[in-house]
């Protein structure tokens, strides 16, 4: 594995994506220190990462659009598969490859607080807690590239579809707020849903029987909570997607409120998609 | 060494291998033969862990590769029908990664990759970046690849593609002296390369295995009579009448005047009478030397052929 990480974080370098990625983070969030905290003289410095987190729409696919996409494409998929290395380490050992370079020009931003901090007061807790939400925020970016990357063989198909991606992610909040909230629509969305899990099912075992009993299962359980809690369903469509609005979790970072809960939610997040690119390339294998 | 039993691939509903069943002894040097598309990479690829069989099993040295494929993908060097290369790591970056993925360590790990550098050849291309190398250094770089770990099984597909023609008298070599203390399997349609290198050949056509021997025995075992190609001078009639008279010749046909006052003919006898004596002495009574004599075995490529298009007509 670690050789892996190893030589991703080498391969950035040897191109211009690595640049391009420290570039342009540097850029905005140097950009963001001028205006937010030098010109103004304004000491909140966690403000600088919390409008930064924009940039990642923009950076996370030039890091993460070729990290599968282009082993498939030269075939060199057929070393790595090949190796005496499993695919959890494969796909561990490239996230962490693009992490490394993440965190090495989020390091370099830390010379902003220490400039600040010559000035004057300055909150070094809050300003910790900010670095970690927007790392543990940019790594969870960084997952869902690398699923992306996965499902391609095209590096600009990777690049734009996680852009996509990202940028629905990013508006998660607002297409929530449009999303109906009464009790039928919630139970819809709930079967819906359990529909949806038995054909994943399906699809995946190919077992007429299981994945019936799949369906039925969740059936009876979502009828079994509509009678006696029927309130499950008040906003339950937002409730489910809110899983996804990455952002909105990173405000109490942004607030300085330091909590147990984003961060979890973080790790779990990253988790899922890692595993997601794993189960990808074994079904690779498969078809 | 390596056992296969009942391999199927299906890709969706196409047919790539169907229960296809060998095994390789340990140091046995085994040569694929297939048309495009008859699964020489498909089973290589499955028996390297790249893909997964739809049914049947793979065995190496005794370990499933589906079951425990760390432990079974130890013992296998692959070099896939395209080098797997990084194009912008140099030579020397490249075999370290695949030393490093490959989990070569302890102290002959850096004497193992000059040893092998060595027998390849591309010492001398060592810090210069693979995209600019030229396809034989491409290929041989592959090659050193497959190497790094010492592993037991070597799979080949295709090796010496996109080599110049001394190159791949060495590469050729350099599989034969592998063939001592690996087990090798290499796919090829290059036929004379199967014949120069391998020990036994597999033929495989459309997803099955046709036809399994020592090259030698395959021609042997096919040929269904002997034929020579002769030059006599002399005239026409006289010669062919002469010959026609020799005991246990089955067919006679003549191919023309190629060289003034004489004529080519090809002639045909049963596979276990040796009509050379006789046509000699046939000649000499006649006064109408013989001036060139070739005996027309059945090469593979014949073979090969034969066995493809028999299966064609047999469904």
């Amino acid at each position: 594995m670690v050789a892996i990480i190893k030589k991703e974080f080498l391969t950035y370098f040897k191109s211009m994506t690595g640049y391009v990625f420290m570039a342009s983070l540097l850029f905005f969030v140097g950009l963001f220190f001028v205006t937010n905290n030098l010109l103004i003289l304004n000491p909140q410095y966690s403000g600088v990462l919390s409008s930064s987190t924009f940039v990642f729409l923009l950076i996370v696919p030039v890091l993460t659009m070729r990290l599968m996409a282009e082993e498939t494409r030269q075939k060199t998929d057929q070393l790595l598969l090949t190796s005496p290395v499993s695919l959890g380490r494969i796909v561990m050992g490239k996230y962490l490859g693009a992490v490394s370079v993440f965190l090495i020009t989020l390091a370099i931003t830390f010379i902003y607080p220490l400039i600040l901090s010559t000035m004057g007061t300055i909150f070094w807790g809050e300003i910790i807690g900010g670095y970690i939400g927007f790392f543990l925020l940019g790594s969870a970016l960084i997952a869902v590239g690398l699923f992306v990357s996965s499902l391609t063989d095209n590096q600009v198909i990777a690049a734009v579809a996680t852009f996509t991606v990202l940028l629905v992610l990013w508006l998660m909040d607002a297409i929530i707020g449009s999303l109906p909230a009464d009790q039928t629509s919630g139970l819809i969305f709930a079967l819906i849903l359990v529909a949806a899990i038995a054909f994943v099912f399906y699809s995946a075992t190919r077992n007429l029987f299981v994945s019936g009993g799949v369906l039925l299962i969740g059936i009876l359980a979502v009828a079994a909570g509509f009678i006696i809690k029927p309130s499950l369903y008040n906003g339950f469509i937002g409730r489910v997607f809110g899983w996804l609005a990455l952002h909105s979790h990173y405000q109490d970072f942004a607030m300085g409120i330091f909590s147990l809960t984003p961060i979890v939610y973080y790790i779990t997040f990253s988790t899922v998609f890692l595993y997601l690119t794993v189960r990808m390339l074994e079904k690779k294998r498969w078809s | 060494m390596i056992q296969v039993d009942n391999l199927t691939k299906k890709y969706g509903q196409h047919l790539a291998l169907d229960s296809v069943n060998f095994t390789v002894g340990e140091g046995e040097i085994l040569g694929f033969l297939g048309p495009n598309g008859a699964g020489k990479s498909t089973t290589m690829n499955i028996l390297t862990g790249y893909i997964s069989a739809t049914d049947g099993h793979a065995l190496i040295n005794g370990i499933d590769i589906l079951e425990q494929p760390e432990e079974a993908k130890k013992m296998i060097g692959y070099l896939p029908e395209s080098p797997p290369l990084y194009g912008d790591m140099t030579v020397d970056e490249y075999l370290d990664f695949v030393s490093d993925i490959k989990r070569v360590t302890g102290t002959d790990r850096k004497k193992n990759r000059e040893r092998i550098m060595d027998l390849v050849r591309i010492g001398d291309v060592r810090g210069r970046l693979i995209k600019n190398l030229s396809k034989g250094y491409k290929q041989r770089v592959g090659l050193a690849q497959a190497l790094i770990g010492n592993p037991k099984v070597l799979i080949m597909d295709e090796p010496t593609v996109g080599l110049d023609p001394k190159q791949i008298i060495e590469i050729r070599n350099l599989i034969k002296d592998l063939g001592k203390d690996h087990t090798v399997i290499l796919s090829s349609h290059i036929l004379p390369e199967v014949s120069a290198v391998c020990e036994r050949v597999i033929i495989i056509n459309k997803g099955r295995i046709v036809a399994s021997d020592t090259p030698e025995n395959l021609s042997r075992g096919l040929g269904d009579s002997s034929k020579l190609n002769l030059r006599i001078a002399g005239e026409e009639n006289l010669i062919l009448k002469a010959i026609q008279e020799i005991d246990g010749i089955n067919n006679l046909e003549s191919l023309g005047v190629r060289e003034p006052g004489t004529i080519d003919l090809i002639v045909e006898a049963d596979p276990d009478v040796d009509i050379r004596r006789p046509l000699f002495h046939a000649m000499s009574k006649a006064s109408c030397p013989i001036l060139m004599m070739k005996s027309l075995d059945m090469t593979l490529e014949d073979i090969f052929l034969q066995v493809t298009t028999q299966e064609e007509e047999v469904r």
